[in-house]
């Protein structure tokens, strides 16, 4: 039994524990049966289930004998005695059984808690432990991310690109064998070359630099030494002016008047640049002077980005005086008015001088505010001209330059702003003011190199030279032969108004010998009384009256024949033909609307024009036509077919020669004239 | 403001030029094609102008569509008289008759097919070709103009096989009648002579100014239009317009215009005059005038009735004369518009 075992072993327990058994213990593991006892080692050895199950045991055991001692002690008796001492025996040895299983109960526990508590202390070091690698390794990807963030200056230098480099760079610096390998050593060296190439481009720069200073300062020495020339030329010029005059060079008279142009404003600067050229290029005939104070241009002409604010502020400054000065609405618009309409005070003087002596002087202004140029013209003559009554329009400033080029009338500004500018000084139209400013026909910007898109109105002045240049030939020529053919109408009417039509010899070929039929008379009419004729009408509804022709009455007769001709005489005459419309009064009123002759000598005058026009430059065309249609009112009358009815000899007997009367089916008479047979025959 | 301009452009010598040409412009005559759908009017300048009837009929006509399609200079004179057979257009005016391929005209391809000379007898000055006509039974075409003969040329070979005389005078107009044949011509000689094709001998011969009724000595004798309806014929011209019953050769109606005509045709039962005047004048057979339509040139020379069967939808009427417009008359009550040149 193991209460006979722990008896036996019971004093030895008492003694052995603590430290020294520790020791003892190991000897006790090898020495099972050893010497002494260890209740250590015999905890590890006995079973915890048996243990409980003794306790339980002992202390039924115990609870038993002390129902038994109870028993008998309630009970008396003498053997009572001994049997209480025998079970008092027992039960003391079950409670040395107790407090045994006490002790190996409290020794495992303390065995257990040890063992739990190292446990805990290995786990918690192993805890920190993977604390601190964590932590270390955190430590470690930030610094693997800095490193490769880190950027170097070198790359933000711009390198040469790779092949340059290696076609550039030495050998000892480029390394090919090594650096084609390895980024890194290629990286390298081409910071080297970059370096390289820096400092050598630093140094080029420092020379440069010096160079440079060098330079300048010999151009200040020249300079110092052109400007201690500028005295001692001018005397030289002066001295030269009477050798001058004395070759007829006069350059100086020339340089005066380039002066004179630096003050000219862009566009009449222009205009002189370009004629000066071509008068000295192609036309010898052609003088171009600058009239005006040049006090007064230098007064106002400034650089042009400052003109424009100059002048309004001087516009601002008058009309502020004005204001005071005048109150007045009427008179202060007016001055508005004078000043928008305001000219430079230098202008272009050019004098066009044609084959027959005749002068054509053009004198051109700027109007500043309105940005346009203006012409006025005038014609003077070598010899003193005679006016003829109808020839009064022909020669006037007025028209004698209108439309030069087809619909240029010159009476309407050119630049779309200006009706703006108009609307707010309340001029209707630049009509009114030309006759004191001048005509603003479109070839005079072009000459001055002004160019007006139509569409949209133009603030800055943009003056093109090559647009003036393009224009000068054609339009000196149209003025040359403008005035030429003015003053050959103006001969010829002239001669008109007298009867007589003048045909000249070169142009004798065209008619016949003898022309019974007469011009009675030539007179100017009005547009409106053009118009009204009742035989005008289709020219007018055709568009080609308008009211910047000129208008003529002509009157042929012959015997009791009367031709009323009307005449419209276009400003591009004689490159555009004028125009008859035909009105017979004979046997009744014929027109080209009742009769197919009338309508066939029409058109043998307006149609057929260019076999009329003469030599060239064609100025004959007018006379040539009159005498045609004197030629075919003798034609139309003789070859009028004889009424039978009527008794009486022909009014007009047929002295031309005609092969046939009639042709076609509007039975047209022979209206064409045929030289040098002189016979008439049909178209 | 500035008075409205009455010219919108510049004019230009150019542009003077042409106004003046289309102002003395006169279009001598008309011809319908094969098809029905195009009009071919030629000018007293030798050129003939394509108008596209269909374009100008339809509902979306614009002011283009009423200009020629196509323009070309046919001749070196004026082209005073134009016929169509079923592929060709023939035009003629200085003495020569030329023929053009309506197919190759509409793709504007105007070459000339061939053009002959009629022979004549005199060289000093080139006689004028007035009137054409086709005889499709015979397929002949006859010329009649400046040197007073009528010559028969057959299309096929182009040659020209005889030439009638009698007139005495240039002759103006030509017509037919169908069921003989004859050739009824018109001059100014004054005398309307009837010619029989198959003996080409001259069979009757009416001189109108003769007969009182319709002389009028101070316009003249020259007969300037004939038509013909196998019985009956009506001329004017110098005369007054008159109807003729050809057995007889009397005067039956006189008209009372007083104007020179210078084309007429029958239509339907109406006769169609147009002459000096603006109007295209509507007679009844019994003398009566119905309607006077004016027009827009101030003298008509020619109308041409569109009577295509393979385009009824162009069926009108067209006038022209002394301007280079072209009337259209789709009903003949009115003047619809007016092409031109």
């Amino acid at each position: 039994m193991s209460s006979e075992s722990s008896k036996k072993r019971k004093p030895k327990v008492i003694r052995s524990d603590g430290a020294p058994a520790e020791g003892k213990r190991t000897r006790s593991d090898t020495e099972q049966e050893g010497k002494y006892y260890s209740e250590e080692a015999e905890v590890d050895l006995r079973d915890p289930g048996r243990d409980y199950e003794l306790y339980k045991y002992t202390c039924q055991e115990l609870q038993r004998l002390m129902a038994e001692i109870q028993d008998l002690k309630s009970r008396g008796g003498k053997d009572a005695a001994v049997e209480i001492e025998d079970r008092r025996i027992q039960s003391c040895v079950h409670f040395m059984t107790l407090k045994k299983l006490n002790r190996l109960a409290h020794i495992r526990l303390k065995k257990g808690r040890d063992q739990t508590h190292e446990a805990k202390q290995k786990v918690d070091a192993y805890h920190l432990q993977l604390q601190n690698l964590l932590y270390e390794v955190m430590h470690l990807q930030k610094e693997i991310t800095k490193c490769l963030e880190f950027k170097s200056k070198h790359e933000e230098i711009d390198l040469v690109s790779l092949e340059e480099f290696y076609k550039e760079a030495p050998p000892d610096i480029s390394k090919a064998e090594v650096t084609m390998g390895d980024p890194h050593q290629q990286t390298l060296a081409r910071l080297d070359w970059e370096l390289e190439q820096r400092k050598r481009l630093a140094e080029k720069y420092r020379e440069c630099l010096s160079n440079k200073e060098k330079i300048l300062k010999e151009i200040e020495v020249k300079k110092e030494y052109l400007s201690s020339l500028q005295p001692r030329l001018n005397s030289i010029m002066q001295a030269s002016l009477p050798v001058q005059e004395y070759l007829f060079m006069p350059f100086d008279q020339a340089h005066k008047q380039y002066e004179t142009a630096r003050h000219l404003p862009p566009p009449l600067y222009v205009l002189f640049v370009q004629a000066t050229a071509y008068g000295q290029a192609c036309d010898k005939m052609l003088s171009v002077a600058i009239e005006g104070s040049v006090d007064e241009a230098k007064a106002l002409f400034k650089p042009p980005e400052d003109s424009q604010d100059d002048e309004s502020d001087s516009d601002a400054e008058e009309e502020q005086t004005t204001k005071r000065r005048r109150p007045t609405l009427g008179v202060q618009l007016d001055d508005k008015r004078k000043e928008m309409l305001k000219r430079h005070p230098l202008s272009v003087l050019l004098d066009l001088k044609c084959k027959d002596d005749s002068v054509l002087h053009l004198t051109f202004y700027y109007l500043m505010n309105l940005n346009i140029m203006t012409v006025k013209a005038r014609v003077t003559t070598a010899t003193e001209l005679i006016t003829p009554i109808s020839a009064g329009d022909l020669l006037s400033p007025d028209s004698v330059l209108s439309c030069l080029y087809p619909g240029d009338h010159g009476k309407k500004t050119p630049n779309p702003a200006n009706q703006y500018q108009f609307d707010k000084v309340g001029i209707l139209t630049l009509r009114d003011y030309v006759l004191d400013l001048g005509h603003p026909y479109l070839w005079v910007q072009k000459l001055g190199g002004l160019h007006f898109p139509k569409e949209q109105p133009q603030h800055t002045v943009i003056t093109d030279h090559s647009l003036s240049a393009s224009h000068m030939e054609t339009t000196m020529k149209l003025l040359k032969t403008r005035v030429q053919s003015r003053l050959a109408l103006h001969k010829q009417f002239a001669s008109l108004e007298h009867g007589i039509v003048p045909v000249t010899s070169d142009c004798h070929y065209l008619f016949p010998a003898k022309v019974v039929s007469r011009l009675v008379k030539w007179v100017t009419i009005a547009h409106e009384d053009y118009t009204e004729l009742h035989f005008t009408k289709d020219i007018v509804e055709a568009g080609l009256a308008g009211d910047t022709n000129l208008y003529y009455m002509a009157l042929v007769e012959r015997g009791t024949a009367k031709l009323q001709a009307a005449v419209v005489l276009n400003p591009g005459y004689s490159s555009i033909p004028p125009i008859f419309q035909l009105c017979l009064n004979w046997k009744g009123e014929k027109t080209n609307n009742n009769d197919d002759n009338i309508r066939a000598m029409e058109s043998e005058v307006n149609v057929c024009y260019k076999e009329l026009c003469g030599p060239r430059p064609g100025h004959q065309l007018l006379t040539n036509q009159l005498q045609r249609l004197c030629v075919l009112l003798d034609v139309y009358l003789e070859t009028e077919s004889h009424d039978d009815s009527v008794e009486g000899p022909k009014e007009f007997p047929q002295e031309k020669m005609c092969l046939r009367l009639f042709r076609g089916p509007s039975r047209i008479k022979p209206f064409k004239y045929n030289h040098p047979q002189g016979f008439f025959s049909h178209r | 403001m500035e008075r409205a301009a009455q010219q919108a452009v510049p004019l230009g010598q150019m542009e003077v030029f042409e106004a003046l040409q289309r102002l003395h412009m006169t279009v001598f005559s008309q011809s319908v094609s094969p098809c029905g759908k195009f009009l071919a009017a030629g000018n007293n300048y030798g050129q003939i102008a394509i108008f596209s009837l269909s374009a100008a009929l339809s509902s979306e006509a614009k002011e283009e569509s009423k200009k020629p399609m196509v323009t070309f200079q046919a001749h070196d004179g004026p082209v005073y008289s134009m016929v169509s057979t079923d592929r060709h257009l023939l035009s003629a005016g200085d003495g020569e008759v030329k023929a053009w391929l309506w197919a190759e005209i509409l793709k504007k391809g105007c070459k000339e097919l061939w053009r002959r000379q009629p022979p004549y007898r005199t060289s000093l000055e080139v006689p004028e070709i007035n009137a054409l006509l086709l005889v499709p039974k015979e397929n002949l075409l006859i010329l009649a103009g400046g040197d007073c003969q009528l010559h028969a040329m057959d299309l096929e070979t182009g040659t020209f096989m005889w030439a009638l005389r009698g007139h005495t005078d240039y002759i103006h107009c030509l017509a037919l009648r169908e069921r003989s044949p004859e050739v009824l011509s018109g001059g100014e000689d004054g005398a309307v002579r009837l010619w029989d094709l198959r003996t080409a001998k001259e069979v009757q011969t009416i001189e109108v100014y003769k007969h009182e009724e319709c002389s009028r000595p101070h316009n003249g004798r020259w007969i300037g239009c004939l038509a013909t309806d196998s019985d009956w014929m009506v001329c004017g011209g110098g005369p007054a317009l008159t109807l003729w019953h050809l057995r007889s050769s009397t005067p039956t109606t006189v008209f009372p215009m007083r104007a020179p005509q210078k084309h007429v045709t029958f239509y339907q039962d109406l006769i169609l005059s147009a002459g000096q005047g603006r109007c295209v004048n509507q007679w009844q057979l019994s003398g009566e005038l119905k309607a006077q339509v004016p027009g827009s040139s101030p003298g008509l020379l020619s109308l041409s009735l569109n009577q295509q069967p393979a385009a009824p939808e162009c069926k009108v009427l067209t006038a022209a004369g002394n301007s280079c417009r072209v009337d259209v008359f789709t009903n003949l009550g009115y003047r619809a518009f007016s092409l031109s040149f």
